[in-house]
């Protein structure tokens, strides 16, 4: 977690900014809407909030100097023209997920969330929805032979010794 | 309350002034109860969070595991213990804590926000929020709607908040880092105002012995005497953030009343008509605060606050007191 910058290194994403966001949701994984401010922390990295302060009450209370170290939790990463979400971020919308969803057995599923990699032909390509029954265990980037992982360190299965 | 078996074990040794303190607020059996619960293991206690899965469906996905669980308070379903002796650490290590699916929290830890209950489209402040036990407590009890303010003023405790509200999946909370104190005057004079506030102080941990070894060594008088006035200041910025009409708890994990009833009586005095204490109601034994410690007589309405003791619950210590702002 980088916490050097506050919140005047995020960027509340527009109305236009955050439309295209969800066009992409919608392309990748079937999500229609996404309630709540979308910030941007340097080019990649957003943050969901779904408090009822406005853009404009949250800038006022940066320039007050109440030293505000984040809004919402990490929700998703833009990778290169595609969207990364977060567990937090399948968690939010899993409800709406339609479409690239990767479902995992029980060994899988034990492997995933230790943070391997799965040497899997799954026949899919770019970020997909980790799910077994009915856990979503976030976002995995599926090529021909293999799904990265991407379960930060903090949310990891510990491998039994 | 818990039928768990009780499972004893070597504790360190009290300090002579302490067990002198602790002799004053309990004697005879009541201080023999004490003393032997410390050396009682802890129950091992948790809170389902409601924002992410039911307690039943989490109650049930946890039995599949083969965990015996329990759930200690009716009215609270969401509390439960579990029972079966797990290996260490295993309550943290499993998927569903690992997802977010619960919070372990100690049960007297639970009572501030009980006793506060924040509701969904509310304000609410945590002055002194890390690790986030009671703020992720305050989301659920909000539903995910409103807005709340959690503050940390260490780096290094900020890293374990921000990480707790974003494995329990508190969308709607904005974190900040400033001495408690001086973020309430820079909310107050932008006219920021709270329907509930936590203050759930620094304090010198003596309800914590069980769980926590290091506090037998740590546990100094010169720190209850200091931490005082930090209490005091804290309440009296955060009671200015309060809406008239707003709800404040002021809580700590120890028993000293030099830090507890002492801070009580001194803002009903502080106040004036602006503040009215109130009773508070848990869904566990507490006991009424003390009229008088060590020659100094307090408020006559510090008996509306509630001293938890470990051994009347087969929990940890905890003071919880409630306020409300009048005008």
């Amino acid at each position: 977690m980088g916490f050097k910058e506050r919140i005047h290194d995020f960027k509340i994403l527009s109305r236009n900014e955050k439309e295209e966001l969800v066009d992409k949701l919608r392309a990748q994984f079937g999500i229609k809407k996404l309630g709540g401010l979308i910030m941007g922390r340097g080019t990649e990295r957003l943050f969901l909030y779904q408090g009822d302060l406005s853009p404009k009450e949250i800038m006022e209370l940066e320039h007050a100097r109440v030293n505000i170290e984040r809004c919402g939790v990490y929700f998703a990463k833009l990778e290169r023209d595609e969207i990364r979400l977060s567990i937090e971020g399948v968690h939010v919308l899993k409800d709406q997920i339609k479409k690239n969803i990767f479902e995992l057995d029980e060994e899988q599923a034990r492997r995933w969330m230790e943070g391997s990699e799965l040497n899997i032909q799954s026949g899919m390509r770019g970020f997909v929805v980790m799910k077994h029954k009915d856990y979503f265990l976030g976002c995995g980037k599926a090529s021909a032979e293999k799904i990265g992982n991407f379960i930060p360190k903090n949310r990891r299965l510990k491998i039994k010794g | 309350m818990t039928n768990s078996v009780r499972r004893e074990r070597k504790v360190p040794e009290l300090k002579e002034l302490y067990l002198e303190r602790i002799g004053e607020l309990l004697s005879g059996k009541d201080l023999e109860d004490y003393l032997k619960i410390l050396k009682v293991v802890p129950v091992k206690s948790f809170r389902c969070n409601t924002l992410k899965i039911s307690p039943d469906d989490l109650k049930k996905k946890l039995e599949d595991k083969g965990w015996e669980i329990e759930q200690p308070w009716e009215k609270y379903p969401e509390v439960m213990i579990v029972k079966t002796i797990l290996g260490p650490g295993e309550l943290g290590r499993s998927l569903e804590h690992l997802l977010g699916y619960y919070y372990i929290q100690e049960l007297a830890s639970i009572l501030p926000i009980i006793a506060l209950k924040p509701r969904p489209g509310e304000s609410f402040l945590d002055l002194c929020a890390a690790p986030g036990s009671k703020t992720t407590q305050a989301a659920c009890f909000m539903n995910g709607e409103g807005n709340i303010f959690a503050n940390e003023l260490s780096m290094g405790r900020i890293r374990i908040l921000a990480s707790n509200l974003e494995r329990c999946g508190v969308n709607n909370a904005i974190l900040t880092k400033r001495e408690g104190g001086a973020l309430c005057d820079r909310l107050a004079k932008n006219e920021v105002y709270f329907d509930k506030i936590l203050v759930d102080a620094p304090c010198s941990g003596e309800g914590t012995l069980r769980s926590s070894f290091k506090t037998y060594s740590m546990w100094n008088i010169n720190t209850v005497k200091a931490l005082a006035a930090l209490q005091k200041n804290l309440f009296k910025k955060a009671f200015g953030c309060l809406k008239v009409g707003g709800e404040m708890v002021y809580s700590t994990c120890t028993h000293a009343p030099e830090e507890n009833e002492a801070i009580v009586s001194w803002a009903l005095s502080e106040f004036g008509d602006a503040i009215e204490i109130e009773k508070v109601d848990l869904p566990i034994k507490a006991r009424e605060g003390v009229k008088e410690w060590q020659g100094e007589k307090f408020d006559s309405r510090v008996k509306d606050v509630a001293r938890v003791y470990p051994h009347d619950n087969n929990t940890e210590g905890f003071f919880v007191s409630k306020f409300r702002r009048c005008k």
